[in-house]
């Protein structure tokens, strides 16, 4: 990975080409992206293995309209439009399963945390958990990806200038949130 | 850039560097599953959440208004009362006598007109309530309508008891006179 600022935008690689309803070309920008996508979901939902499921659910979601997609838009772009949309699902999902959770719980002890969740969990990204998903996508397709405000106003489906208050808000809600723990 | 956007690459590059070395899982076959994610997870969550919140709600205003009603939250309370009503019945009956069937309906009837009267005055809410509570207006209506049926039954019977040429029950008709 790469900042911004390392690997301009014209630098980059060209992105690849892909046929739509074309099942090799949808193999192929599983084999490419997978890794990309898994990384913006990991920081969008409560651990790993989840991140996995929804990784493998977007891809679902993008074969059964792959030969809808237009060429005129990034693959890659498209898909995390897709996944920003599997995270807020499975966030939504995650927040009535824990309301059952505390209902079936009341009076006994809490459990332990998970160990495999604790490992991967650090300040920032937990911080970034409780970011609205759309901000914190925001800031890992920036940050991480290196995306420019433009690729993320469409892989998000919004303007520009909505993709640049969003990383602002964002900024400031991780700041106030790292700060209250400094 | 500002210490904060730095620190988050960092952060980014230090958990997310090491996916890049992890192998990539065959993908899933389309349509293997039905998620439950699918099913609750979207608009689903938030129609459940409402439903559950509505159920709940509505479960409280019932036994609320039960509670309201007979003093209190146990709907067994005036199942009970009658069952004791039986036995007490039972017990007053002289020795060969038979039939507790009017002793059980007055007690039936007090209760009913208590609870209706307290219905009124609460206003017609009230009654829609203890109704919806299963206590006693069933039971109470029930009996009334067997005190109605029995007195429809009687009539039918008197009125089938006499005969319609019966000149006793029907004084002759005298022709009118022509001028």
């Amino acid at each position: 990975m790469a900042s911004i600022e390392e690997t301009p935008l014209e630098a980059r690689p060209a992105p690849e080409s892909y046929e739509p309803g074309s099942e090799a070309d949808f193999e192929r920008l599983y084999r490419n992206s997978y890794r990309r996508i898994l990384g913006t979901l990991i920081t969008l939902v409560r651990d790993r293995a989840t991140a996995e499921d929804c990784a493998q659910e977007t891809y679902e979601r993008a074969y059964r309209h792959w030969k809808d997609w237009r060429p005129n838009a990034s693959a890659e772009a498209w898909l995390h439009r897709i996944a920003i949309n599997v995270a807020i699902s499975d966030r939504r999902y995650q927040r009535l399963r824990q309301a059952g959770e505390v209902v079936r719980r009341l009076g006994r002890p809490a459990p332990g945390p998970d160990p495999s969740v604790v490992a991967e969990r650090s300040d920032v990204l937990k911080a970034m958990k409780k970011l609205p998903p759309k901000q914190a996508a925001a800031l890992v397709l920036r940050h991480y990806h290196g995306y420019s405000n433009r690729e993320i106003a469409s892989a998000l489906g919004v303007p520009e200038q909505t993709v640049a208050s969003r990383l602002a808000a964002a900024r400031k809600q991780l700041q106030a949130v790292l700060g209250q723990r400094s | 850039m500002s210490d904060l956007e730095h620190d988050l690459e960092n952060e980014l590059r230090r958990v997310l560097d090491p996916l890049a070395a992890a192998p990539i899982p065959p993908r899933r076959a389309p349509g293997r599953r039905v998620s439950a994610r699918a099913v609750l997870g979207g608009a689903g969550a938030a129609l459940s959440i409402k439903l559950l919140t509505g159920v709940a709600v509505a479960a409280a205003a019932v036994t609320l208004a039960g509670a309201a009603t007979t003093g209190s939250i146990n709907p067994a309370d005036w199942g009970k009362q009658v069952s004791e009503q039986v036995e007490a019945c039972k017990a007053a009956l002289a020795a060969g006598q038979h039939g507790i069937g009017d002793c059980v309906s007055d007690f039936a009837n007090q209760h009913g007109q208590a609870v209706a009267s307290d219905a009124r005055h609460h206003g017609n809410g009230g009654g829609g309530s203890s109704n919806a509570h299963g206590n006693n207006p069933n039971a109470n209506d029930h009996a009334k309508d067997k005190t109605k049926g029995g007195h429809n039954t009687q009539t039918k019977g008197s009125a089938t008891s006499q005969d319609p040429t019966d000149p006793s029950t029907h004084p002759a008709v005298t022709p009118p006179t022509k001028p």
